[in-house]
């Protein structure tokens, strides 16, 4: 039997490229390119690795604008086998319950047996679609997973999840929905011919909520929270006291422990 | 009277503040009791009762001290089910708990736990959930403010939940002081008046779809509670033998940034930052950390901070105290070694 493995991708601003704007002193989001959030990469290694191991086919998904296509053109570039880009108005102002319904229905569309996904994306960091997927779905769920051994004769999936202070090996019935946990899959480079297929032939498949079944149950309206305000987060005041001798250093350390 | 509004949710039955007592085995992970002694703040607020919920296994202690941390009352899911945890049989429980006593505000430890199953019950009650919050409180309507660090922490962005229920959050470990606790706090209650109310259990092994095989944890230090830390970054450049010389000279735990995790210098249980743990302790010593400011979320509640860069022009020093530059494999040393002089042993220990 061949396992569809489903992988969630998003589209975010570069971390490493937001800079801090010279007037305002704040982060500067404005100019930073769009990039695949990188836990998802792992995500991405994650899949391939059950593909080599399994008889599986990967299909990447994002919900996002149209110009979210090049995350998907990545995914392809690195290994996927097809992509699906959820893209429609109705979804503006999702929080996470529609987010990991749309997902939810989107990968149920597809026959996963399998979901994965980053453990959080770097620009919202809630970690709340995967559970928020398996949860929709009434699919079992692991997050935290550092390591996958699949099961394909037990129709399980066993992963190795890190514990606050140690780790426990899990095995959960599919389908299942797994988070990776960022910075243990280590992704592997696309190949040129991946790349230039990619790029100039792919296409990925286009959902809207309607073909969902869901155009009632997204956007802002259905969303349960909403942010009712943003404030400037005031820096701790220190003394930025740059000093020169060690022993000026050791004098304030004695202050504190004295 | 049954007032609905446009979610076809009635607020008004809603009620109490619940905390989510994390246990595994009998001990209780230390962000329970943070946010029990902060939902006391709450229902001092609204009025209303702080509820404690325990789910797991031979509970009757976890109870009693929940009872003496300041809840009213403690519901208790006691099943062999329940150990070691999974997120099905929890989730499905919490959510049937839920339904049953319709709580207004949940908060939960943003834990790997809590964080894990949190969704299994926001999910199918419709509920708000807001993630990793590290400032709350009620409006005079019993609205919660729940405020969460957004764009890599430079703003705190408010989260709603106005037209459902529950408002529910998981909590960063470590933000708020856990109260202490009162053997005499539940005294005045009389027979009738119980406190530890034992749920029915609603899950059945069975129906489980996931099964535990092997759980190892060790004593690993918890550096949210640690009163000196010392943590390194990029630039100590995978030599940790400087670092630990001077944690051991200040009894100080070692902490790191997301980079030198990303190495794997440093276990990722020990990581200070947006992405990591919030840590608190009365001195913050910063090695080789440049201080991008998903760093500095992390540790900006430290006492005193400490930074050793080689880079003048390093952000960390803004965020410090005092600060030296230097190469950190010239200074611990030579710092450990002044501490030392000045016979500081005794002081630490």
């Amino acid at each position: 039997m061949t396992w569809t493995i489903v992988v969630g991708v998003k589209q975010v601003p570069d971390a490493a490229e937001v800079g801090i704007d010279p007037d305002t002193g704040r982060l500067d989001r404005a100019n930073a390119p769009a990039v695949m959030n990188p836990p998802d990469r792992d995500a991405l290694e994650a899949a391939l690795s059950i593909k080599d191991e399994v008889d599986a086919r990967i299909v990447a998904m994002t919900m996002g604008p149209p110009m979210a296509t090049p995350v998907l053109e990545e995914a392809i570039a690195m290994g996927c086998d097809d992509a699906v880009l959820i893209t429609d108005r109705a979804f503006a102002g999702s929080d996470t319950w529609p987010t990991s319904l749309t997902l939810a229905k989107a990968a149920e569309k597809l026959g996963a047996d399998i979901v994965l996904a980053g453990e959080e994306t770097t620009d919202s960091s809630t970690g709340q679609v995967p559970p928020g997927i398996a949860a929709h779905n009434g699919w079992a769920q692991l997050t935290y997973v550092e390591a996958i051994e699949p099961r394909p004769e037990e129709n399980r999936l066993v992963a190795t999840r890190d514990v606050e202070g140690g780790y426990e090996r899990v095995a959960a019935d599919l389908p299942v929905v797994v988070a990776v946990a960022y910075g243990e899959f280590e992704p592997r480079p696309a190949g040129l011919h991946r790349k230039i297929y990619a790029e100039n032939d792919f296409e990925p498949i286009e959902w809207t909520a309607e073909d969902l079944g869901i155009e009632d149950e997204v956007g802002l309206d259905v969303s349960p929270t909403s942010v009712g305000g943003m404030e400037t987060v005031q820096p701790v005041e220190r003394k930025g006291e740059v000093v020169e001798e060690i022993g000026d250093l050791a004098d304030p350390i004695t202050e504190v422990l004295s | 009277m049954s007032e609905q509004n446009d979610a076809g949710i009635d607020v008004e039955e809603y009620e109490d503040v619940w905390v989510f007592v994390e246990e595994h085995a009998g001990e209780v992970m230390p962000v329970s009791w943070e946010l029990l002694a902060e939902g006391k703040k709450l229902t001092e607020k609204t009025g209303e009762n702080l509820v404690a919920l325990v789910i797991g296994e031979d509970l009757e202690n976890v109870a009693e001290e929940a009872l003496e941390r300041g809840a009213d009352r403690v519901l208790v899911a006691d099943d062999p089910v329940f150990e070691p945890y999974r997120a099905d049989p929890y989730g499905a429980q919490f959510r049937a708990m839920v339904e049953e006593r319709k709580p207004s505000i949940v908060l939960i430890g943003g834990t790997h736990t809590g964080r894990d199953f949190a969704g299994r019950v926001a999910v199918p009650t419709h509920a708000g959930l807001t993630a990793d919050v590290t400032e709350i409180d009620v409006d005079d309507d019993g609205l919660l403010q729940a405020r969460r660090p957004a764009f890599g922490g430079d703003i705190l962005a408010t989260i709603l939940c106005e037209e459902h229920r529950p408002q529910m959050a998981t909590i960063r470990p470590g933000v708020f002081e856990p109260g202490e606790s009162d053997p005499d706090a539940d005294d005045g209650r009389t027979a009738d008046d119980e406190a530890i109310i034992p749920v029915d259990v609603v899950v059945d092994e069975a129906d489980t779809i996931s099964e535990v095989l092997e759980r190892e944890v060790g004593d690993t230090a918890d550096i949210t509670e640690a009163e000196r830390i010392v943590a390194v970054g990029a630039g100590v450049e995978g030599d940790l033998g400087p670092a630990i010389e001077l944690a051991e000279a200040l009894d100080a735990e070692l902490a790191a940034s997301r980079a030198a995790v990303d190495e794997g210098w440093v276990d990722g249980s020990r990581q200070v930052g947006q992405t990591g743990k919030t840590v608190r302790p009365e001195l913050y010593v910063a090695l080789g950390i440049s201080g991008a400011i998903q760093h500095i979320e992390g540790m900006n509640k430290s006492g005193t901070v400490i930074a050793v860069n080689t880079d003048p022009n390093a952000p960390i020093f803004e965020h410090a105290d005092y600060g030296i530059v230097g190469d950190f494999a010239d200074v611990c040393p030579e710092l450990a070694a002044t501490l030392a002089d000045r016979d500081l042993t005794e002081v630490v220990q």
